[in-house]
């Protein structure tokens, strides 16, 4: 362990000699700092090892050979040295980031640097509360000395304004240490607390000046319009060592002095750190800067932390872990991203769109990113997690509702930032130039955000083990992006059989059920993937990702290893959907949707946990007043995953602007997530009652009400992906509606039918996708007649849109048969009349969708179009033979689910009795009826092949004619395009019934994002530049925070 | 199974035959409404005659060529699942194949098939027509399904054979008197799928050409124009056995469907034709609040 002296003598002895070196030696002083961080930093990892292993505990280290008071002690614990470590690799990296403006400016960078990472060690470290005083003082000079790094007027402006700023806080400060003295005749922090005696009005309000100047200088709400301008005006490496390194350490020093707070200053601070924590993340919903956005960001940040160390006498021994995950997070995220804008170099978002043209710093961009915003595996995940479970443990919902909040508008933001980058217009002309050193250190920041976030988990309250292997295949094909599709395709597929082939077996009833849907998802959308040439970089990487996360799900037994996956999983099919041409607006309303619904589940499940103490899926099982609202909670936040009305509007756009294989992964598959989700809640809170009201019956009211309403818009689109997606809102209203009869039918309804969407969207989604990849047009009404082109393709539609529209023979008559019965079973019959509804409208996209493409009149410019590829096909026909069986013998399916079912529904399901035909065609027996498929199947296929046969020996000269050889008044038609009906096919239908598909949902959240908006302009109106009124800022929040806690409230 | 095949055959044979005649009298009682002298009864058969004699026929395509027969097989189909005369080894048909939800699914076999083959010819018209059926066929399933849903709360069953069994025994026990309202929106409703005014604007029969079969000719209009008489006989045999207390002879069965498609010629000789959109507002105004009204009845008061 080395002795924190030797920070102080390397810091002011290196300074000084750099000092008396002067310019000769200029061109030494680089790789001299960058060493003597590299010596800071290994001081702190000398300290750290026997701290983990527990060799040593709190030590405190004497100085000049006196004991406190008459001189000043430090004291190094695990708190201390943590911090230490952060802030000196920081300021190593920093270094190296500065490194050529430290060689080629002048001497006194480099020093100014030095004594600054010194002196926030010795403030991390002091006990004496003048001491701390004077290190501020030197943090002002050093920390202002550096915004003016950049000479231009921004950062003169700012670092004045700075220097004002610092001074009031100074006088706070001092004034009252200078009260502490006066009262308590010491200002050494162990004596003070040890003598009890801070009970005095002066006393508590010395302490709350001394707290009050440290939260000043943290930056809070409003106070803040200083710290703004520094980060929008000073070198963005300032902006990285004030947002991540000078606020870390003052954070600390904050935390060091909050043991001596009282109980109602830890809740005015809580405040201040939670309003600071949403007002920064709302005002930075308007920012246009990247440097300004980046300042708000830092804010909000750090006001969260203030927040949480605040919370500490609610919370208790969880805190430290809690805030510092927080903190690390935010700490090496917003460093990287700072040092990222210091290489980008622009003063608008759109700016920043340069950045995809080197993929590397779109990804470290991406790291950081879903760091700030709390994704796994960052540390920050963890940390929400924990807080949010502590939160909850305590009862402490109304702080839960403002970090969620915040949480949300955060992720805003971001998402549309990274949106913005991965998708805008590049508008600048020149190329980034990539300096290895000045990229090295935010590679360095995303390297130990992924390494803490991987020891994370042994930090937690619960034990929890994570499955990583699924993840390694992340990692392995982002290492090989570079390779050729067909090999990274094969290397997946080759994975998922093999993981499959052991996991499967081990998996249950729904589980299994999931497990087979993705899995066997997974491999059939893939295989589309080998009819594309080239890398397809990126690709694949977060395909992986998509399904790791929804193979992890169905293995996951604990509610964070759920949370986790689905995490895992919204951050993957996010960049797939994003990698879609004009996927960006979407893209994001997925993700804010997606991370609306998360942050619900993140709530629902830690309240769950709050009630029963149960920390695997048990904790549904609940009898509390609370327990209607956490019910209602959860099942919001799947519902976003499942599209239902109201929650939908994000998915058209996402399923249709998609890449063609993508499609299907997001709407067979992904959607499956927010059902199985469902299952695992409803199947243990059952039904659950607000003010008297069953909560299922108005899911099934949603249910229907979602099923009309896709399939209606379904049937006005002129897009045919566009078409399909709203298809899979509606289906995905059938699920809801099945889960919410909780019945033996009803769920047997929900899980046939979520078995037969994922067959008929996959290949009805690889179907279009392939007549795209020859047309290379959506809008139905631009083709026309492809039959003859593409007869294969024609058939899987065929079949698709007859089992899709549940007429027999085919399998999808199966879902409706039980759905009557289940809700005669129910009594829920007028919602049952309105599916059997909405069924009838699934006939009018139906028959569009292979009318408009396929039949009518062929036009002139796709007379050459070829059929669509074999890998393109084969999916799509393996698909076909599963419909196929399971239409001619339905029992295969059906018995196997009730099978399932009856241990959790043993009332009221299907009776499968033989039949006169031996081979498996069993009658269905229900309470109300009866079916046997293989009978339908048999009859109706005897019926219309005997009148064929008639036709045929009728109709033996029959002859083909062309085209336009129709009967027309005696005329030939001009041209196929003014004589293929299909756009506006339904207009009469529009005209009678359209008003329903007026976008309501979308105006609703459009009204909700725009008061968001509007409330951020007007607030931000208080920055106005002028550092008079940001003076009078700092004044008032002092005055209004002082009132607040003493004035009686 | 031999003899279930057998027995299948003489049902549809009968039926259909029937059907013809049906038709017949149907048009020469509208001629007569329009003070015309009208064709003579069995100017169908004349007609199919007709069109089998054509000794040109074309297709447009597979879909085309396979459309007629997709047609036909849904109404034979629709015919067939169906239990026809109560009690009857000849007339229960292959209804052990399926319940009402089996009828009420299967009559869009023949619809859809039709109207992929329609479109395939490439003629707008067909299209249009097309649109205009399915956009107004969801309308009228609205209503019919809430008498249909009405019936089997009743019920407790959506058997056909049980719906049948449970009104035997008296002109009282019929649907008609024991769930009127129910069977007041399913009458209503089934005035749309009879293709007669003011519903039958899909067809268009007085004006141009127009609807799906458009290009239809020879054998093509042979099963068209059979389909066209077994399908609505299927449709009012399942009214009768809905609504009426079925049948439990051929004859009871001739004249319950006779009446229950006179029903649709009463109102189709008095009314003019209503455009697609003013049909669908129609079907979802008194027809539907009738509907809901029935489920409610039987939701609340029946039991």
């Amino acid at each position: 362990m080395v002795s924190p002296f030797y920070l102080l003598l390397v810091g002011l002895g290196l300074g000084f000699l750099l000092g008396l070196l002067g310019k000769k030696f200029k061109q030494f002083t680089a790789p001299i700092i960058t060493l003597a961080f590299g010596y800071f930093t290994y001081f702190s990892i000398s300290w750290i090892i026997p701290f983990l292993n527990s060799e040593i505990t709190e030590t405190i280290i004497y100085t000049a050979g006196f004991k406190p008071p008459f001189a000043i002690s430090l004291a190094i614990g695990m708190n201390e040295i943590v911090i230490s470590l952060v802030i000196n690799l920081l300021g190593f990296l920093s270094s190296i980031y500065l490194w050529n403006r430290i060689k080629n400016d002048s001497v006194s960078l480099g020093t100014v640097l030095l004594v600054l990472i010194m002196t926030l060690n010795l403030i991390v470290f002091t006990r004496d509360l003048f001491n701390i005083f004077v290190w501020l003082e030197i943090i002002a000079i050093s920390s202002a000395g550096l915004i003016l790094l950049d000479k231009n007027k921004l950062s003169f402006s700012a670092g004045f304004k700075y220097l004002l700023a610092s001074s009031i806080i100074s006088s706070l400060y001092l004034l009252g240490v200078v009260l502490i003295y006066f009262t308590n005749g010491t200002l050494f922090l162990d004596d003070l607390l040890s003598n009890g005696i801070l009970t005095s009005a002066m006393s508590v309000s010395a302490i709350f000046l001394v707290l009050i100047a440290l939260i000043i200088e943290l930056k809070p709400f409003p106070a803040n319009g200083w710290a703004l301008d520094i980060y929008e005006g000073a070198n963005p490496a300032i902006g990285a060592l004030m947002s991540g390194v000078i606020s870390t350490a003052i954070l600390f020093v904050f935390y060091k002095l909050l043991i001596l707070a009282t109980p109602q200053m830890f809740w005015v601070f809580t405040l201040i750190g939670i309003l600071t924590f949403l007002f920064s993340n709302l005002m930075a919903l308007v920012q246009n800067n990247p440097n300004r956005l980046l300042g708000y960001s830092s804010i909000s940040q750090i006001g969260l932390t203030v927040a949480i160390l605040s919370l500490k006498p609610i919370i208790g021994a969880n805190t430290e872990i809690i805030a510092f995950g927080i903190l690390i997070a935010h700490a090496f995220a917003k460093t990287g991203l700072f040092w990222i804008s210091g290489i980008i170099n622009g003063n608008k978002l759109e700016d920043w769109a340069a950045v995809r043209t080197r993929p590397f710093l779109l990804v470290l961009f991406g790291v950081f990113i879903f760091a700030l915003s709390a994704f796994p595996p960052f540390p920050s995940f963890y940390a929400k997690w924990e807080l949010m479970l502590a939160l909850a443990n305590h009862g402490q919902y109304f702080w839960m509702l403002l970090i969620l909040l915040g949480s949300m508008l955060e992720a805003v933001y971001l998402f549309r930032w990274l949106g913005i980058i991965v998708k805008a217009e590049i508008v600048t002309e020149e190329n980034i130039t990539l300096d290895y050193i000045k990229l090295s250190p935010p590679i360095f920041s995303a390297l130990i955000l992924i390494i803490a976030g991987y020891f994370s988990v042994y930090f937690m309250s619960n034990t929890e083990t994570i499955n990583y292997l699924p993840l390694l295949a992340v990692v392995v094909l982002w290492a090989i992006d570079f390779l050729p599709v067909w090999v990274k395709n094969t290397l997946l597929i080759a994975a998922v059989v093999i993981y499959s082939y052991f996991k499967l077996p081990l998996l249950h009833d729904f589980n299994l059920i999931f497990g087979i849907i993705f899995m066997a998802g997974a491999i059939l959308t893939l295989l589309y993937g080998y009819s594309v040439k080239g890398k397809r970089p990126g690709f694949y990487p977060i395909a992986a990702m998509m399904y790791a996360g929804l193979i992890t799900m169905v293995e996951a037994s604990t509610l964070f290893s759920f949370f986790f996956a689905w995490e895992i999983m919204t951050v993957g099919s996010y960049f797939l959907i994003l990698r879609g041409k004009n996927s960006q607006p979407h893209a994001l309303s997925y993700m804010l949707f997606s991370v609306g619904g998360a942050l619900l589940l993140l709530a629902g499940f830690t309240l769950a946990h709050s009630i029963t103490g149960s920390f695997s899926f048990d904790a549904f099982v609940m009898n509390s007043t609370l327990s209607p609202w956490i019910f209602l909670m959860i099942t919001i936040g799947f519902l976003t995953k499942t599209a239902s009305l109201g929650l939908h509007i994000w998915l058209p756009g996402a399923h249709s602007e998609a890449e063609a294989d993508v499609s299907p992964m997001v709407s067979g598959i992904l959607l499956k997530a927010g059902v199985f989700g469902l299952i695992i809640l409803f199947l243990r809170m059952g039904h659950q009652y607000i003010y008297g009201i069953d909560l299922m019956y108005i899911l099934s009211w949603l249910g229907v009400a979602t099923a009309i309403g896709g399939n209606l818009m379904a049937s006005f689109q002129e897009d045919m992906k566009r078409l399909l997606a709203y298809s899979s809102v509606g289906q995905l209203g059938y699920i809801l509606f099945g889960l919410s009869l909780m019945s033996h039918l009803g769920w047997l309804l929900a899980l046939s039918a979520s078995i037969m969407h994922f067959m008929y969207k996959t290949m009805l989604f690889q179907a279009i996708g392939g007549v795209y990849s020859r047309t290379h047009e959506r809008r139905m009404y631009r083709l026309g007649g492809l039959i003859f082109q593409m007869p294969m393709t024609f058939i899987v539609v065929l079949i698709g849109i007859i089992a899709l529209s549940g007429v027999p023979p085919l399998a999808g008559f199966a879902g409706k048969w039980i759905s009557f019965n289940a809700v005669l079973q129910q009594q829920y019959y007028l919602q049952g009349a309105a599916m059997v509804i909405a069924g009838a409208i699934a006939f009018l996209y139906l028959f569009r969708l292979i009318h408009a493409p396929f039949l009518g009149q062929l036009k002139d410019n796709l007379r050459h179009v070829k059929e669509a590829s074999f890998w393109i096909l084969l999916p799509q026909y393996i698909i076909i033979t599963l419909v196929m069986a399971f239409s001619a013998i339905p029992g295969l399916l059906l018995e196997r689910l009730g099978t399932i079912l009856i241990k959790y529904f043993p009332e009221g399901g299907l009776t499968w009795v033989n039949s006169a035909i031996s081979f498996g065609a069993r009658t269905a027996i229900s309470q109300y009826g009866y079916w046997n498929g293989t009978y339908v199947m048999i009859i109706s296929m005897g019926i219309f092949i005997i009148l064929l046969l008639v036709q045929w020996l009728t109709q033996r000269n029959n002859k083909k004619v062309g085209q336009f050889n129709i009967v027309y008044s005696g005329e030939r038609p001009s041209s196929p395009e003014t004589t293929h009906f299909a756009y506006n096919f339904y207009a009469h239908y529009n005209k009678a019934i359209g008003f329903l598909t007026y976008p309501f949902a979308s105006m609703f959240w459009n009204k909700i994002s725009n008061l968001f908006h509007d409330i951020a302009n007007q607030t931000r109106l208080i920055y106005d530049g002028n550092g008079q009124s940001y003076l009078i800022h700092i004044m008032l929040f002092f005055l209004v925070s002082f009132y607040i806690l003493f004035g009686g409230i | 199974m031999g003899e279930k095949i057998l027995y299948a055959f003489i049902s549809v044979f009968l039926t259909i035959n029937y059907g013809f005649l049906l038709n017949g009298l149907i048009r020469k009682i509208y001629a007569r409404v329009g003070r015309r002298h009208g064709i003579p009864f069995y100017q169908m058969y004349i007609d199919l005659l007709k069109s089998l004699a054509l000794r040109t026929n074309i297709r447009h395509g597979v879909m085309f060529y396979l459309g007629p027969v997709f047609r036909f097989t849904g109404g034979i189909g629709l015919f067939l699942f169906m239990p026809v005369i109560f009690g009857s080894e000849l007339f229960a048909n292959f209804s052990f194949s399926g319940d009402l939800l089996l009828l009420l699914s299967f009559q869009f076999f023949g619809t859809l098939g039709m109207a992929l083959g329609a479109s395939e010819s490439g003629h707008p018209n067909s299209a249009i027509g097309v649109t205009r059926g399915l956009a107004q066929m969801t309308a009228v399933e609205v209503p019919f399904v809430m008498a249909l849903m009405a019936i089997a709360v009743q019920y407790q069953s959506i058997s056909l054979h049980e719906i049948v069994a449970a009104q035997q025994g008296g002109i009282t026990n019929w649907t008609l008197f024991t769930n009127p309202l129910a069977v007041v929106a399913g009458m209503l409703a089934v005035l749309g799928s009879f293709m007669r005014p003011p519903f039958d604007v899909v067809l268009a029969p007085q004006e141009i050409p127009i609807g799906p079969p458009t290009e239809y000719h020879s054998n093509y209009m042979v099963y068209l124009q059979s389909n066209r008489a077994i399908y609505p006989l299927a449709k009012s045999i399942l009214i009768m056995n809905l609504f009426f207390g079925g049948a439990t002879s051929f004859g009871e069965m001739m004249l319950k469907t006779f009446l229950v498609i006179m029903w649709s010629v009463f109102v189709g000789v008095s009314f003019p034709r209503f455009r697609v959109e003013q049909s669908i507002r129609w079907f979802l105004g008194i027809p539907l609040i009738i509907g809901v009204l029935a489920i409610v009845y039987v939701q609340f008061f029946l039991n």
